[in-house]
């Protein structure tokens, strides 16, 4: 039944670029979570505003190349992490307050954010008289080559080197500086950092801004893979989600792994589906994130990296 | 004189927050069991409110319909769907009594489902903690709202259905909003006597116990996971209510307004705002956002005379702000927890001063 024709591999491209747009955001999520037990609702408006920031500059502001803004992209939501890292989330740490707290402050945070990109968003359409309410950005990516009917799109290999670049950016610095040892220590217990003399805010602030800005870098490779509008966050959380806790919630390399099975499933499993089904099932694909999840969850309530890999492998080696 | 009264009562305004304190009033308070209470981050409160909708507007109905002998298969839901209901609705308009019948019938369909919703979800509630359970929560919630917006067979998809009008034996016209809306209030009531009672019971107490300290609640012979699905099945039946009438009130359904920022997260911002855990609490919370969300509705063109930006970003913003503010300068809400007790305070004095006369009596003898 599986049918490898150019527009199935089409849709693998399309999927690697979708996925990896998911898996940086995941990442950004995850890294927030490590450090400061905060599950960031804000990713959405921050992943939306990434999207936001690409389509203005280069669409109604300068033109260009799409890829020139993406720095923009990861530095605007950059700096959204660090004012909620700065106006609320520093002095919830401070009070110790519950995850429940931690996670509904962001979303509070979450709600005036994206009450800004629907006023950017409308000051965008008065002004500029530009459709800021239906986003079709995968037009205007660069096709570096067209073999045997597909076209390969620039953002299929972006998407990769980016998600390639930053998971090397995170092994050196983790690994080999004194700010990640520094990090992993904080992440490790905060109390035995701070008292060592590592000051555990400015790693806070660190990890919102790297994650936010993460989630802007995810919410520009997503610009041009998919449409968009201002609800776009909402809609992209939950694969962001699902690929952070499918990884682990404790290993940004995790959430790396767990972008791509949540993306890469989502776009290749309705595509078989539909070809074996009927196109009709289609509409159902963002079903295949949730349940991926709740099944990953289900049979291990840690995630991934909940599991234990090294007991795993010793039994198979007994074996 | 009385058509004076008439109006004010029937000041569109009033009843739209009249109404919407209702509605929020039920699903707000069966958050609060499960969340204040039972300690579940209950992120997929939409999930059972969706599910009352689509019991009230797509079994219940098409229930009736099989009663009174028109199609109840696929054509309920289809094309017919707006004829059957039509007819429907003209032979609850003449006989009174029959609509009442099928409004109860429709809220238990609503509250059964609501309460199987709520037990197939105990079961990764009790697998999995805090923010793992929560995103699976929610997760739960968005999938049934993809389903009930794409499977048209089960409520007519993204077009949506027209649900039976079964508040007409109130009366037509302004009488018809003003009566059915007080009938809501008046189950939102019921819901708020039925939940404090809870918190009195030895029931609301275990689940504060499994709250605060599951180790110990364990060692004191409670059935956790026995709890956790109670909580979670009777808090699903309440808000499959909630959304069962809204659906009935509003006389249409359709799934994609059923998402997770109207029906779970501003819930949780009512909740955050009146006080976890506190029944009255969540009565100010909801009673204070409906008035607001209300007042910002029926201005909406006036205040964009004075503001800037459209009044829809307005209220993201402002409830935005409100949940940051709460969050950080008083996370107990308004009306802070306090113990329930299960009988009022002289009586327990009174009962302690006659076991205290009486010990000192046996004691002196």
């Amino acid at each position: 039944m599986l049918m490898v024709s150019s527009s199935f591999i089409q849709v693998i491209m399309t999927a690697i670029g979708y996925s990896g747009g998911i898996a940086l955001a995941a990442a950004g999520i995850t890294l927030i979570y490590m450090t400061t037990g905060t599950f960031n609702f804000a990713h959405a408006s921050m992943t939306a505003w990434g999207f936001y920031i690409i389509f203005s500059l280069y669409k109604v502001f300068f033109g260009g190349n799409p890829y020139y803004y993406f720095p923009v992209a990861f530095l605007f939501s950059g700096i959204l992490g660090v004012i909620t890292y700065v106006v609320v989330n520093k002095w919830l740490l401070k009070k110790g307050a519950d995850m429940v707290t931690l996670m509904m402050s962001t979303l509070g945070i979450d709600l005036i954010f994206f009450a800004f990109i629907n006023v950017f968003a409308d000051y965008l359409t008065s002004e500029y008289k530009v459709n800021s309410r239906l986003i079709v950005l995968t037009t205007h990516d660069m096709v570096l080559g067209e073999v045997a009917g597909f076209k390969l799109k620039a953002i299929t290999i972006v998407s990769v080197l980016i998600v390639v670049a930053i998971a090397l950016f995170f092994y050196f610095t983790l690994t080999r500086t004194k700010f990640g040892i520094a990090f992993r220590v904080t992440v490790e217990n905060p109390d035995l950092a701070s008292i060592l003399g590592i000051n555990t805010e400015v790693i806070y602030l660190v990890s919102w801004f790297v994650g936010g800005a993460l989630a802007g870098l995810g919410g520009a490779v997503l610009s041009l893979v998919i449409s968009g509008n201002p609800y776009t966050g909402n809609v992209v959380i939950v694969p962001e989600f699902a690929a952070s806790i499918v990884g682990g919630l404790y290993s940004i390399y995790g959430s790396f792994l767990g972008g791509y099975l949540i993306g890469l499933s989502e776009y290749i499993l309705i595509n078989l589906i539909a070809s074996i089904f009927g196109r009709q099932l289609v509409v159902y694909e963002p079903l295949i994130p949730l349940l991926a999840m709740a099944a990953t969850l289900l049979v291990y309530p840690q995630g991934l990296a909940g599991i234990n890999w090294e007991k795993v492998f010793s039994k198979l080696k007994r074996r | 004189m009385l058509s004076d009264v008439l109006d004010l009562l029937t000041n569109p305004l009033l009843l739209s927050i009249l109404i919407n304190m209702a509605i929020f009033l039920i699903v707000t308070l069966s958050l609060n069991l499960e969340t204040g209470f039972a300690g579940i981050p209950q992120f997929g409160r939409v999930l059972a409110v969706l599910a009352g909708a689509i019991a009230a507007g797509a079994i219940a109905g098409r229930i009736m319909a099989a009663m009174f002998g028109m199609p109840w298969g696929v054509e309920y839901v289809g094309d017919q769907n707006l004829q059957i209901v039509e007819k429907l609705n003209s032979i609850f308009s003449q006989n009174p009594g029959l609509s009442i019948a099928m409004l109860i019938m429709s809220l238990i369909i609503a509250a059964a489902f609501g309460g199987f919703i709520g037990y197939i979800v105990s079961y990764p509630a009790i697998r999995l903690k805090e923010a793992y359970l929560g995103i699976t929560l929610l997760a739960f919630g968005d999938a049934l709202q993809i389903i009930g917006k794409y499977y048209d067979p089960l409520a007519g998809g993204t077009a949506g259905i027209v649900v039976p009008d079964l508040f007409r034996f109130v009366g037509t016209g302004k009488i018809k909003y003003l009566g059915s809306t007080m009938i809501i209030l008046g189950i939102a009531i019921l819901v708020l006597i039925y939940v404090q009672s809870l918190a009195k019971s030895p029931f609301g107490r275990a689940l504060k116990a499994m709250r605060d300290n599951e180790l110990a609640a364990k060692v004191y012979g409670k059935d956790i996971v026995k709890l956790r699905a109670q909580a979670l099945i009777i808090g699903g039946a309440l808000a499959a209510i909630g959304g069962a009438l809204w659906a009935t009130y509003t006389g249409s359904f359709k799934a994609l307004t059923y998402n997770r920022l109207t029906w779970t997260f501003w819930p949780w911002a009512f909740m955050m705002l009146g006080g976890t855990g506190n029944n009255y609490g969540i009565v100010l919370g909801t009673l204070i956002f409906s008035i607001f969300r209300s007042l910002i509705y029926a201005y909406k063109s006036e205040l964009t005379n004075y503001i800037p930006i459209n009044p829809n970003w307005l209220e993201y913003m402002l409830i935005g702000s409100i949940i940051v503010l709460i969050a950080l300068f008083r996370p107990q809400g308004i009306l802070p927890e306090r113990p329930e007790l299960p009988l009022s305070r002289k009586r327990i004095e009174e009962i302690k001063d006659k076991v205290v006369g009486y010990k000192a009596e046996k004691g002196s003898e």
